[in-house]
C-alpha cells in the first residue's frame, strides 16, 4: 500500500470512529445549554444499541432500528426531564439512577428477544453512500464523501446545531435559560418547553449514538458494546467547550487517539496492549486539565429553575 | 372602582408558614409615579410579583383597566402591559445588550445575524427616554448604571405602559440616581405609569406622586404626596416600633461642636493588592489608615474589590502587594486566628457563606471564632454552661427571633442571621472592627440599633472599618470617606460634612480633587 492509502485508510477510520461521541456530546451540549445535564449517556447508548439492533434485525431496515433508537433515547430524555424539571430532584443522582436502570435494562431486553445463543444473530452493517461529484475530490472526497449516513448527519448535525444556536431567536432562548432562567422567565421564555425538549433531543441523539454502534462497527449486539463511550462523551462536551462545532474538532482529536492505540496494538510497537487500550482514557485526563480552565460552561448548569422557591424581600 | 389602570385587592401570600402579604389593596393610577414604601420584609416585593406573574396569590383579585385578570407568568403580564425591572438584574451577561433586550420577542427560527430593526428600535427608545446605552456591547462588560437601564429598556421594548421598579437605585451613584429619576419623569409624560419599590423615604419625596406604605404585609395607608411629609412617613414604615422622634437613623447626623479626636492608628494599610477569585487583582494597591475611635467609610458599587480588601485584612487571602497591619500584626494569608485573638471583629458581607454555620446550633454560631480562648475555653474544654448563659443573653438583647440556644442556626430567617452576626462581632471586647454591609437584610428598628452599637463602639475607642454600598448610611456614620473603584481607593474625604456628589464621581470611577 501507498503511504496515502494508509493516510486515506486512517483517516476514514478515524471519521468512522467520531460518530458516536460526537452524537453523544451534542445531545449532552444540547440539554446542558438548557442548564440540564445528564449523566445517563452510557446507558442511553447501551439501551439504544440494544432498541436499534434489535429493531433493524426484525423490521430488515437499518432506518427503521435507527428510528426506534432515538425513540428510546427520547423516552429516557423524556423522563430525565420529567424528575429534574418538574419534580425539581437532582439531576446528578437522576442521570446515575437512568444510567443503571437503561444499562440494566439493555440486557434485559436482549436476553428477553434473542436468549442465549451459540451463534449471535447479525444485522448487516450501514453501507457507504457515495456523494455524487463531491467524491471526486481527491483525498478529501475518500476521507469524507464515500461514508455511511451517519457520517453524512453528524456533520450536517453540527453544522446545523451551531446555526440554531448562535444565529436564531430560538438558539438564543435556549442559551438564555441555561445561563440564567429567572431572565428568560421573566421575558416570556417558556423555560419549562426549552428544557423538557433540549433533554428529549438530546436523549434521542445519544439513542443514535448506540445505535451507530451495532450498525457500523460489530453487526451484532454484546454487553460491553458501548465501552465508555457514553462517559467520555461528557468529557468531550467539556473540551469541546460546550458549543457544536468545538465539540466536533475535539471529537477528531479523540477519535484520532483512539485510531491510534486501535493501530499500534495490531501492529504491535512493543507497548502492552493494556496501556494503549488506556490511552484515550488518559488522553481525557491530560486534555482535560486544560480543558477545565478553558470550558465556560453555562452558567446555570445542572441546576433546577423554581420560580416561586424564593424567600420574600 | 373600573377607574384605577391596576386595582389589586385582597391580595394575600404565604410561603410556608409565614405570611408574606395580608390582605394587601393597591391601586395605580394613569400617568402617575406610585411609590410603594415599607421596610426589609414589608412585602413590597412580593406584592410585584404577584402583579409580574411570578407569584401566584393565595387570594385576591387583579383588575387591569377595569377588566378582571389572571396572571400566571410573566408573559401574562406583559401582555397585559405589565413590565418588571428587578432589583438584581435579570440579565444574561455574555449576551449582547441587544440579545438581552429582544430575547423572547424573536419569531423562533428568525436569523439573529441582521438585528438593524431591532437596534434601530432600542436606540429610538433609549433616545426618547435619555438611557443611553451602546446596544452591541456585552452586558457583562457595562458598569452597573447601564445595566440598569439596560434593564429598563427591555420592558419598554415591550411595549408596556405600566413599569415595575424594585429598589432601583439600588448600587448607583448620586448622578446616575439623578439621571434615573429624569427619565421616569419622561417616561409618565409619555403617558407611562410607574410603580417605584423603595424603602427610602428621601426617594419616595422626590420623585413620587402618591405613596402606599407596606409594614408586615399589610396595609398601613395610601396618600399623596401633596398631603403629607416625612415623619408621617416614617412613622408609617416602622409604625411603633421606633421612637421616630429620638431617632438618629431618620434626625440625620447631628455635628458635633468640636472636632472629634482620634488615637493612634489600628489599621494601617499601605499599597496593598489581593487577589481575586479569577486570578487577576481585585484590590490593587489601597493606601489608608483607620485610627482609634473613628470610622473609616468606605463607599463604592458592588464588585470593585471591597469584598477582597475585607476578607485580605482579614488574612483569608493571600497578599500580593504591600504590607498591613491590622491591630498591630502584620497580615498575611493565615494570620486569621492571631489577628481575631488580638482584638479584632469581622462581619463578613455574605452572611450565609461566611462566618455562619447553618447545621450547627445558635448557641455554637454566637460563640464561633471566640472559642479558642477564655471565657469560654477552660484548659482543654469548653464552658457550656457560661455558653449557654451568654446566649441566651444575646438572644434577648439582640432580640433574635429563636427557639433557643440549642436550635440549629438553619432555622433562623436571614434578618436573625444578621442579628446574630452582630451580636457575636458586638458582644466581645474589640478594638477593631471589619464590617461589611452590616444592615443589609434589616429592618428599619434593626438598623436603628446597629448605628447605635457602632458609635457605641465608637466612643469607646474601636477603630471601625465600615464597608458598605449604602451611600446614606457612609454619609451618616463616617468620620472620614473613601470611595473603591476596581480595586483602587480613588479619594478620601477627611472630614464631614460629605458631598455626596463627590462620592458619586468617585464611585463611578473619577478620582476627586484632593481637598
Amino acid at each position: 500500500m501507498h503511504v496515502s492509502q494508509q493516510i486515506i485508510t486512517l483517516a476514514r477510520l478515524v471519521i468512522l470512529t467520531l460518530v458516536p461521541y460526537v452524537l453523544a456530546a451534542q445531545g449532552t451540549m444540547l440539554g446542558g445549554r438548557a442548564g440540564v445535564f445528564s449523566v445517563a449517556q452510557e446507558g442511553i447508548m447501551l439501551v439504544s444499541a440494544v432498541v436499534g439492533f434489535l429493531g433493524a434485525y426484525y423490521t430488515g431496515s437499518l432506518f427503521y432500528g435507527a428510528l426506534l433508537a432515538m425513540l428510546a433515547g427520547g423516552l429516557v430524555g423524556l423522563a430525565f426531564a420529567y424528575f429534574t424539571t418538574t419534580l425539581k430532584m437532582d439531576q446528578f443522582v437522576i442521570g446515575l439512577a437512568l444510567f443503571f436502570a437503561t444499562a440494566g435494562l439493555s440486557t434485559l431486553i436482549y436476553k428477553i428477544a434473542i436468549g442465549v445463543t451459540l451463534k449471535p444473530p447479525l444485522i448487516p452493517t450501514l453501507q457507504d453512500i457515495p456523494i455524487p461529484l463531491l467524491e471526486r475530490i481527491p483525498f478529501l472526497g475518500d476521507i469524507l464523501f464515500r461514508q455511511n449516513v451517519f457520517v453524512y448527519f453528524t456533520i450536517f448535525l453540527s453544522v446545523g446545531l451551531w446555526y440554531l444556536l448562535y444565529r436564531t431567536g430560538l438558539g438564543l432562548e435556549i442559551r438564555s435559560v441555561g445561563e440564567n432562567p429567572l431572565a428568560a422567565d421573566s421575558l416570556g421564555v417558556n423555560v419549562t418547553l426549552v428544557r423538557y425538549a433540549t433533554t428529549i433531543v438530546g436523549g434521542m441523539l445519544m439513542g443514535l449514538a448506540g445505535a451507530y454502534l451495532p450498525m457500523a462497527y460489530t453487526g451484532t449486539f454484546t454487553e460491553d458494546i458501548v465501552r465508555g463511550r457514553g462517559w467520555l462523551s461528557i468529557a468531550l462536551t467539556y473540551f469541546g467547550g460546550w458549543a457544536p462545532h468545538t465539540i466536533f474538532l475535539a471529537a477528531l482529536f479523540f477519535a484520532g487517539v483512539e485510531v491510534f492505540a486501535f493501530r499500534a496494538q495490531v501492529t504491535g510497537i512493543g507497548i502492552p496492549y493494556q496501556f494503549l487500550l488506556m490511552l484515550p482514557y488518559i488522553a481525557t485526563i491530560l486534555v482535560m486539565i486544560p480543558g477545565f480552565r478553558w470550558a465556560r460552561e453555562p452558567a446555570f448548569l445542572g441546576k433546577n429553575y423554581d420560580r416561586e422557591k424564593r424567600g420574600i424581600s | 372602582m373600573g377607574t384605577h389602570l391596576v386595582s389589586m385587592q385582597g391580595i394575600r401570600k404565604t410561603f410556608g408558614d409565614v405570611v408574606a402579604l395580608d390582605n394587601v389593596d393597591f391601586h395605580l393610577e394613569k400617568g402617575e409615579i406610585h411609590g410603594l414604601l415599607g421596610g426589609n420584609g414589608a412585602g413590597k416585593t412580593t406584592l410585584m410579583n404577584v402583579l409580574y406573574g411570578l407569584y401566584q396569590p393565595d387570594a385576591g383579585k387583579i383588575y387591569i383597566r377595569g377588566q378582571e385578570v389572571r396572571i400566571r407568568s410573566p408573559r401574562d403580564a406583559l401582555a397585559h402591559g405589565i413590565g418588571m425591572v428587578h432589583q438584581h438584574f435579570l440579565q444574561v451577561p455574555p449576551f449582547t445588550v441587544v440579545e438581552n433586550i429582544v430575547l423572547g420577542t424573536l419569531p423562533k427560527l428568525r436569523a439573529t445575524t441582521h438585528l438593524e430593526e431591532e437596534i434601530g428600535k432600542i436606540r429610538a427608545l433609549a433616545e426618547r427616554f435619555g438611557l443611553e446605552v451602546d446596544p452591541l456591547a456585552r452586558v457583562e462588560d457595562l458598569p452597573v448604571g447601564v445595566r440598569q437601564r439596560v434593564e429598563i429598556l427591555k420592558v419598554l421594548y415591550r411595549g408596556v405602559d405600566i413599569l415595575i421598579l424594585d429598589e432601583p437605585t439600588t448600587n448607583l451613584t448620586p448622578q446616575e440616581v439623578d439621571a434615573l429619576f429624569q427619565s421616569l419623569r419622561f417616561m409618565v409624560d409619555q403617558g407611562l405609569s410607574v410603580v417605584f419599590i423603595t424603602h427610602k423615604i428621601r426617594e419616595v419625596m422626590a420623585v413620587c406622586d402618591r405613596v402606599t406604605v407596606l409594614r408586615d404585609g399589610r396595609n398601613v395607608f395610601t396618600v399623596s404626596l401633596k398631603e403629607t411629609d416625612e415623619e408621617t412617613l416614617v412613622r408609617g414604615m416602622v409604625g411603633e416600633q421606633l421612637d421616630v422622634a429620638t431617632s438618629f437613623l431618620f434626625s440625620g447626623r447631628r455635628e458635633e461642636a468640636r472636632p472629634r479626636s482620634f488615637g493612634p492608628p489600628r489599621v494601617e494599610v499601605e499599597d496593598f493588592a489581593v487577589m481575586g477569585d479569577d486570578g487577576t487583582l481585585a484590590v490593587d494597591g489601597c493606601t489608608f489608615h483607620v485610627r482609634a475611635g473613628e470610622i473609616f467609610g468606605l463607599a463604592g458599587v458592588a464588585g470593585n474589590g471591597q469584598r477582597e480588601l475585607a476578607e485580605g485584612l482579614m488574612g483569608l487571602r493571600a497578599v500580593a502587594r504591600g504590607r498591613a497591619h491590622v491591630n498591630g500584626i502584620p497580615v498575611q494569608e493565615g494570620a486569621t486566628r492571631e489577628i481575631l485573638n488580638s482584638g479584632v471583629a469581622y462581619i463578613p458581607e455574605d452572611r450565609l457563606e461566611d462566618g455562619f454555620l447553618p447545621r450547627a446550633s445558635v448557641a455554637h454560631n454566637l460563640i464561633l471564632g471566640y472559642h479558642t480562648r477564655p471565657p469560654y475555653r477552660k484548659g482543654w474544654f469548653l464552658d457550656w454552661r457560661l455558653v449557654f448563659q451568654t446566649a441566651w443573653d444575646l438572644i434577648r438583647e439582640y432580640n433574635i427571633r429563636t427557639r433557643g440556644p440549642h436550635d440549629i442556626a438553619a432555622n433562623l430567617s436571614g434578618g436573625n442571621i444578621q442579628r446574630l452576626m452582630l451580636a457575636r462581632a458586638f458582644a466581645h471586647p474589640m478594638k477593631v472592627l471589619i464590617a461589611h454591609n452590616p444592615t443589609r437584610g434589616l429592618d428599619i428598628p434593626s438598623m436603628e440599633f446597629v448605628y447605635r452599637k457602632l458609635l457605641e463602639q465608637r466612643a469607646q475607642g474601636v477603630a471601625i472599618l465600615l464597608i458598605s454600598e449604602d451611600l446614606d448610611e457612609l454619609l451618616l456614620l463616617s468620620d472620614r470617606l473613601g470611595a473603591m473603584y476596581e480595586g483602587r481607593i480613588l479619594g478620601i474625604l477627611e472630614h464631614p460634612p460629605f458631598d455626596k456628589y463627590v462620592i458619586g464621581r468617585m464611585m463611578a470611577g473619577i478620582p476627586a480633587e484632593t481637598r
